[in-house]
Parts: C-alpha cells; sequence; structure tokens
C-alpha cells in the first residue's frame, strides 16, 4: 500500500513538473507547478515529516505559487514564449547531471545511513519545534534577518521612481 | 517498505527537471519557477536522508533534516519574492520577460 501510494503521487509530481517545463501558457504551467507540489507534500506524509507536508502546501502550493500567478496574470504573459525551448548542449549537460546524481543514489551511501530501515523520526510539529529552537537558534533567527531584508528589498525595487 | 533509493531517485529527477527548465526555458519567470523546483527535489531528499539516518548518538535522531527543509522553504520564499519584483521591474522598464533579450546585463 505504501509502495503504492509512493509511486502514484511521485510519478504525478515528475509528470506534473515535465508539464509545468513544456507547457506554452505560464499561467497552465504554475497550476501544473501546485499539482507537482502537492504530489511532493504527499511524498511527505509517506516520510512521516507531517509538518513539512503542511508547510509545503501552505506556504509553497499556497503562497508562493499565488505569488508567481499573480505576477504572471499582471505582466499578462501572453505573447511571451513563442520562441519556444532553447535544447542543444543542455539537455545533454543536464541528462549527464542526472546520471551522476542516479549513481551516487543507487552506489554506496556510506555507514551514516541504513537504506533500508527507517529510523521512526517523526515530523510532528513539537519535534520540530524543539529541535528548531534548541540546535537551530542561530539559523533560525538568520532566517527571520534574511526574510525582512526580503521585504525590504522588495518595497525598494516595486517603487515606481526609484531614486531615478 | 520503500528503500531510501527510491526517494534519492524521485528528488534526482525533480532536480534534473529543474536544471533544464533553468537552462531551457526563456521566460524570467519559468525560469524562476524551475529553481523552486530544483529547491524542492532537493528538499525531498533532505526529508527522505532524515529518515534513514543512523543514530550516531544513544539518545536517536532528531528531526534536524526537516528542520534544514524548514530553511529551504523561507530561503526560496524570499527569493521568490525579490527575483518577481526584480522581473516585474525589467518588464516595466523594457517590455520583455524574456532572458536573451537581457543579455547586456552580462558583461
Amino acid at each position: 500500500m505504501e509502495a503504492l501510494l509512493f509511486y502514484v503521487f511521485g510519478g504525478v509530481a515528475v509528470l506534473a513538473t515535465m508539464l509545468t517545463l513544456t507547457v506554452k501558457n505560464p499561467v497552465y504551467s504554475s497550476l501544473w507547478m501546485i499539482l507537482s507540489f502537492a504530489a511532493t507534500a504527499a511524498i511527505f506524509v509517506l516520510l512521516d515529516a507531517f509538518l513539512i507536508a503542511t508547510v509545503e502546501v501552505l506556504v509553497y502550493a499556497g503562497a508562493i505559487m499565488v505569488l508567481f500567478l499573480f505576477v504572471i496574470m499582471m505582466i499578462n504573459l501572453r505573447a511571451e514564449e513563442a520562441e519556444g525551448l532553447r535544447w542543444s548542449p543542455f539537455a545533454l549537460l543536464a541528462a549527464g547531471t542526472f546520471l551522476v546524481m542516479l549513481g551516487r543514489a543507487v552506489g554506496d551511501l556510506g555507514p551514516a545511513v541504513n537504506a533500508d530501515q527507517p529510523n521512526g523520526v517523526v515530523g510532528t510539529p513539537g519535534a520540530i519545534a524543539e529541535t528548531l529552537f534548541t540546535g537551530y537558534v542561530i539559523p533560525f533567527e538568520a532566517v527571520s534577518a534574511l526574510l525582512l531584508a526580503a521585504v525590504l528589498g522588495t518595497v525598494v525595487l516595486s517603487r515606481r521612481k526609484a531614486a531615478a | 517498505m520503500i528503500p531510501l533509493e527510491h526517494y534519492l531517485i524521485l528528488s534526482g529527477m525533480l532536480f534534473t527537471l529543474g536544471l533544464c527548465g533553468v537552462m531551457m526555458r526563456r521566460n524570467v519567470i519559468l525560469v524562476l519557477m524551475s529553481v523552486e523546483i530544483m529547491l524542492n527535489g532537493a528538499n525531498v531528499a533532505l526529508v527522505a536522508f532524515n529518515k534513514y539516518i543512523v543514530a550516531a548518538s544513544p539518545d536517536g535522531v532528531g528531526p534536524d533534516g526537516q528542520v534544514f527543509v524548514f530553511f529551504t522553504i523561507a530561503v526560496a520564499a524570499a527569493e521568490a519574492a525579490v527575483a518577481l519584483v526584480i522581473a516585474m521591474a525589467l518588464f516595466r522598464r523594457l517590455d520583455t520577460v524574456n532572458v536573451d533579450d537581457v543579455a547586456n546585463l552580462r558583461w
């Protein structure tokens, strides 16, 4: 049952991602990408990462994709993308990258992981909060500073006559 | 029980698809979406490794990998906001979102 769910949601994620990258209309692209993120959230549930799955849906599929859709509709991309894709050497480079990653994934992963036996970590909100606010307080504060900087940068960049 | 390799292959597929998108699409917004896909693929690998890592200390393993994913998502959100506003500024100034048309920033 679990294996079936993994292959269904993994397949949906990969297919939706392919469609994201190949459809012409950017609005359809972002809708397929929302499906891809939803399927990834299901994969996270299979990995017992419940809070991450929730955050994936709320932040990625919700907030970030709404931002993308908003901008796509605001600048009304329609005539763009008539040029199509850029093939040539890039596809080979990507294929090479994938082969390297595949080799690493099926090869020896070292003594730190046991590839067949999960360790029973469950990503409940409590467990994650405890790790986040004990071992990772400084990175947490750094990320909050980064988000503040991003907000300020967005405000400055979006002013119409920014010092010009 | 699904072995770790399958999650890693899924993660690699998502990452590679994102990489293809970054290199092959010409629309700035689609390039940004591809970057998000790459980050998402990496997130799958982080959560999967967190689930299969062997406890180094006697008190077991914590959800550290999932905390990393938290940080990735926060950084992705910040990146998306700033990059999208840059795309909008680009569109207002040059009336295009095609990456080939703004190559004069390169040199």
